[in-house]
């Protein structure tokens, strides 16, 4: 059977499509993406068919959260996109455009999550993926300060902070809220913000505060408790072959706000970078005061 | 606080997380509901957390107390 010739445009239109070359001939890989890293079970059984019916029987998980199944011979790649839609499996990005928006499982099975990190991720596919940019766009929402999403290492992040609170007349006076304090915001801020006065009472001291929870955890009897939750934004990170961090521009952002925060960066990706280059990039030329005001 | 009456004593000094927790949960386990447990600790990582995954198992944490280099971490067990 003489195999179809793609041209550019089609083969442009193959790797939008989250399908892209390999170095052997005539195969490609198939990148799918999962939002939030969360899988039902009864679709990773989806995946073992596509790979066993047009792979080489295993699959490849992507640092991105997602999957891809290697070794479609080109001749399958129609057939292949025709199952994969019928199983419900999205496709992932290559090419000028966003990508799968990452996150660690946050509150739904952490205990160190303030917020449900990897629903929050599940909402926002919508907003945040398979956008036309110039270059691409990756966006992280991570559940605490432990970062396990990476927030800092993508275009776009957002990182989940709590500010505690204590009820003295529940306190035990056990100093543990203080030990731990000294541990994190001590060095995090250069002072702790949990002190004990003379009669073993915390005191607060929130301009210290780091804000991660370690004292709500540990305190034995729930004095302490998580008074507010927000989001830290960080923008303009990459690794790749020149790696720089996000900067933070803000802190305790609402949750409702991060739908509007994506498109805003995007836009404004769009409207500051060349073609090729990343956010951050574009961001070292233009600023960050202005970016500040467009985005937030 | 003289007025609890412990239970039973565990000594964990020198036994590592998460092994100290494991510990703590089974001798929990096999005693009867709102009777007091007494665990010996080390300082650092020990107490700071088998107090907090006691208190997640929703055991109630009655006192957490450091000794001449140890801490003391009395429970009443729930149901």
């Amino acid at each position: 059977m003489a195999l179809k010739k793609y041209n550019e445009t089609e083969l442009l239109d193959l790797r939008t499509g989250g399908v892209l070359k390999q170095i052997q001939k005539d195969y490609f890989i198939l990148r799918t993406r999962i939002p939030g890293g969360h899988l039902k079970a009864e679709k990773l059984k989806k995946y073992a068919i596509l790979a066993k019916k047009y792979g080489k029987d295993y699959v490849h998980v992507s640092t991105r959260q997602g999957i891809e199944i290697p070794w479609i011979h080109i001749k399958n790649i129609n057939s292949l996109l025709k199952d994969m839609k019928k199983f419900g499996i999205l496709k992932g990005a290559c090419g000028p455009r966003s990508r799968n928006l990452i996150a660690c499982p946050g509150s739904s099975v952490c205990r160190f999550g303030f917020v449900d990190a990897e629903k929050l991720a599940m909402k926002l596919d919508k907003v945040a993926f398979g956008k036309e940019v110039p270059k691409k766009f990756k966006v992280a929402i991570t559940g605490c300060m432990n970062s396990c999403a990476k927030p800092q290492e993508n275009d776009l992040g957002f990182q989940a902070q709590g500010e505690p609170e204590v009820d003295l007349d529940a306190c035990i006076h056990c100093t543990l809220c203080a030990k731990v304090c000294e541990k994190v915001c001590a060095r995090g801020k250069g002072q702790p913000a949990i002190v004990m006065d003379k009669d073993k009472k915390p005191v607060y001291r929130k301009e210290n505060c780091y804000f991660e929870g370690d004292c709500v955890r540990v305190c034995p009897v729930s004095a302490w408790k998580t008074k507010k939750v927000g989001f830290k934004v960080y923008i303009g990170g990459k690794v790749g072959r020149f790696p720089r961090f996000g900067t933070e521009i803000a802190e305790f952002v609402e949750e409702k706000k991060i739908p509007k925060i994506i498109e805003k960066s995007v836009e404004y990706y769009k409207e500051i970078a060349n073609k090729g280059e990343r956010f951050g990039e574009a961001l070292d030329r233009t600023g960050l005061k202005k970016a500040k005001d467009k985005i937030l | 606080m003289s007025d609890i009456k412990i239970d039973q004593i565990l000594d964990l000094k020198g036994v590592p997380c998460p092994m100290n927790f494991v510990k703590t949960k089974l001798k929990l386990e096999s005693m009867q509901a709102g009777k007091i447990l007494e665990v010996l600790l080390d300082d650092g990582e020990p107490i700071k957390n088998v107090t907090a995954s006691t208190k997640e198992e929703g055991h109630e944490i009655l006192k957490v107390e450091e000794k001449n280099g140890y801490w003391n971490l009395i429970v009443r067990k729930s149901r």
